[in-house]
């Protein structure tokens, strides 16, 4: 079954050779990373994905990793990726890759995210080259995803990937209410924290005409704000407020809330314009997969 | 003497007007945009929704949870620190802490989640925990051994804690949901905090009551006190259960809030001496005052933001004792 999609994947590469006849080898690409500018040769077979956003990219372009990391707040590829991933070996989690457990797998190209530290860079391009995407968390996610979509040898695919989101994004504000507030928060019962609105999700929202709110967008350093005091819980009111919540039982984490009467105070709450939704997707992950559930969610709130 | 009654009375004057006042400032400050003008608008019947929201539904609540739990902690350390005859010793080294953490993250763990828990089973945690370390020492005939109950609790809180970092660095889902207990904190705490703790203090409270007349005998001595008719058995192990049900219900109530269990009791003996009839009552005042002090301080110092007071209780303790330790002569037990 394999050797069609790899006949196919060469055929490909060779087309694209002779048409452009430009790279010594087949399919060769240069890619701009974060440890400099990266050459690399043919379609890789076995890739490692360290990260819901490189898992999000590459099952997005059809590609199977052989390894990944369980994602933050679970013990488990993310519940939106789950399907789609398989049985796929997990190599430890985002605050511990397991390097052994790595080798053993005998990539021939490891998708990182941005924040790999330097030690583990130095070691995973040992054993095969490894990818860190430009800046942080922050940057645009188009230019992450399809950094790796060009390390797959997909670019092209990613690029069309990109405008999908793009064209839905578009299409889907034309019937939104313009000029709503909306913020993502993450509840605890001490008191929540507000998303900042420059991230992934930030950036979606940004396309589709919704405002943040301002305490999200002060947060122009750090992913969230601080545990917010529940005297100032008017801070993270919006039209819409949505909840992300690691727990798969989303419904806890809003009856936890409902309880605390500093949140039953806020205005989106009285109107019932509160919605829960994956943490996973909504707080810690980026890509094509993510952006598509991220618009369905806002779509199912708004719309409905 | 009627000298140092007087000094006893104005020690506990004093206490109770610093509570009184710290009691005002929990009420008139906090993290958010009502200042002191509004506040106190709002305490003398203004009409301002937000304020009084604020100040009756929000700094209320957590100043009578400051009040329960000081009270608790700073009884909780002087019966401990008499009956073990070791200024060292803390509520914390009893396993008390660490059982109640142990309990919950292990309910969290096991499918429950953290509000539907009742309060039951971080006291049932507590109380398991330090039966535990009695039933350790009591198996090997040293249970009358202060030193080594302490040290017997040390080590099950060492292990009660590591089995609590496993199951965090396990589930991670966990971790997100636990930092509470980790931590203690008193914002934000289930409206039916109060009502539950309730009972625990005024057992632990009543309890302590009963034990502190044998417990100042046996101060001056194991045979004075079996002369005095006490026995002295029974009194460690009530005085015990007392340090368990209010460690317990502290922790259950507000989570694991370290060293004001410790420094309270050297604050008392500092201004009443040693005889522990006048700590204990004096430290039932002081407790809340340290707590509620650092917890004010937890909402100034990151405005608008909030640090858990357990984090501060620390940063407010550790000066206090560095303050008496360097002052005079350790008063003694």
């Amino acid at each position: 079954m394999s050797i069609p999609a790899f006949v196919q994947r060469t055929a490909l590469a060779f087309a694209t050779t002779l048409l452009f006849n430009l790279p010594l080898q087949a399919s060769e690409r240069t890619l701009d990373s974060a440890n400099g500018p990266l050459t690399l040769s043919g379609t890789p077979q076995r890739v490692v994905a360290l990260g819901d956003s490189a898992l999000d990219a590459a099952l997005s372009l059809g590609v199977q990793p052989v390894g990944t990391l369980a994602s933050r707040g679970g013990n488990d590829v993310p519940d939106y990726l789950k399907a789609k991933a398989g049985a796929i070996t997990l190599v430890g989690s985002v605050r511990e890759p397991n390097l052994e457990a790595i080798l053993r797998l005998q990539p021939d190209l490891v998708l990182a995210s941005s924040e790999l530290s330097p030690e583990l860079y130095a070691k995973l391009s040992l054993m095969a080259p490894t990818v860190v995407p430009k800046g942080n968390s922050f940057e645009d996610w188009r230019i992450t995803y399809a950094t790796y979509a060009q390390a797959l040898d997909k670019a092209q695919q990613g690029q069309q990937r990109i405008a999908e989101i793009d064209a839905r994004s578009a299409a889907l504000r034309q019937r939104l209410p313009q000029g709503q507030a909306i913020s993502v928060v993450r509840w605890n019962p001490q008191g929540p924290v507000i998303m900042s609105s420059h991230l992934f999700v930030g950036q979606l929202l940004a396309d589709l005409g919704l405002r943040p709110n301002a305490l999200a967008a002060a947060q122009e350093k750090k992913p969230h704000s601080d545990v917010l005091s529940l005297e100032n819980l008017s801070r993270i009111n919006a039209d819409w407020i949505f909840l992300a919540t690691l727990n798969p039982d989303g419904r806890k984490a809003l009856d936890d809330a409902r309880k605390q009467p500093a949140f039953t105070r806020l205005k989106a709450v009285a109107e019932d314009q509160v919605m829960t939704v994956d943490g996973q997707i909504w707080s810690s992950s980026s890509g094509y997969l993510a952006a598509q559930q991220v618009l369905d969610d806002v779509e199912k709130a708004l719309l409905d | 003497m009627p000298a140092s009654r007087l000094t006893v009375a104005k020690a506990l004057g004093f206490a109770a007007l610093c509570l009184l006042l710290l009691c005002g400032a929990s009420l008139l400050l906090g993290a958010g945009d009502i200042g002191i003008l509004p506040s106190f608008h709002a305490l003398l019947g203004g009409q301002d929704d937000d304020a009084r929201f604020i100040v009756f539904e929000l700094r209320w609540v957590r100043t009578e949870l400051a009040l329960l739990v000081g009270v608790a902690l700073g009884a909780a350390g002087v019966l401990l620190q008499a009956v073990t005859r070791n200024p060292l010793a803390e509520p914390g080294l009893l396993g008390v802490s660490a059982g109640a953490s142990f309990a919950v993250v292990l309910a969290i763990n096991l499918g429950a989640s953290a509000a539907s828990l009742h309060l039951g089973v971080a006291m049932l945690g507590a109380l398991l925990g330090c039966l535990l370390v009695l039933l350790v020492t009591r198996l090997r005939g040293v249970g009358d051994d202060p030193v080594r109950l302490v040290l017997a609790g040390a080590a099950f809180s060492g292990m009660l804690g590591a089995l609590s970092s496993l199951l965090l660095l396990w589930d991670q889902r966990t971790a997100d949901e636990m930092r509470f207990w980790v931590i203690g904190a008193l914002a934000g705490r289930p409206l039916d905090t109060l009502e539950w703790s309730m009972p625990g203090l005024l057992a632990g409270v009543l309890l302590a009551l009963i034990v502190v007349r044998p417990l100042a005998a046996l101060a001056l001595g194991e045979r004075v006190a079996s002369g005095l008719g006490h026995h002295t058995q029974l009194t460690r192990l009530g005085t015990l259960l007392a340090v368990a049900i209010l460690v317990g219900t502290a922790t259950a109530a507000a989570g694991p809030i370290a060293f004001i269990g410790l420094i309270v009791p050297y604050i008392a003996r500092r201004l009443v001496g040693s005889d522990i009839r006048r700590t204990l009552a004096l430290s039932m005042l002081l407790g809340p005052c340290v707590l509620l002090l650092a917890d004010v301080i937890s909402r100034l110092l990151v405005q608008p933001y909030e640090l858990p007071v357990g984090v501060v209780s620390a940063f407010v303790g550790a000066p206090i004792l560095i303050a008496v330790v360097r002052n005079h002569r350790l008063p003694t037990l």
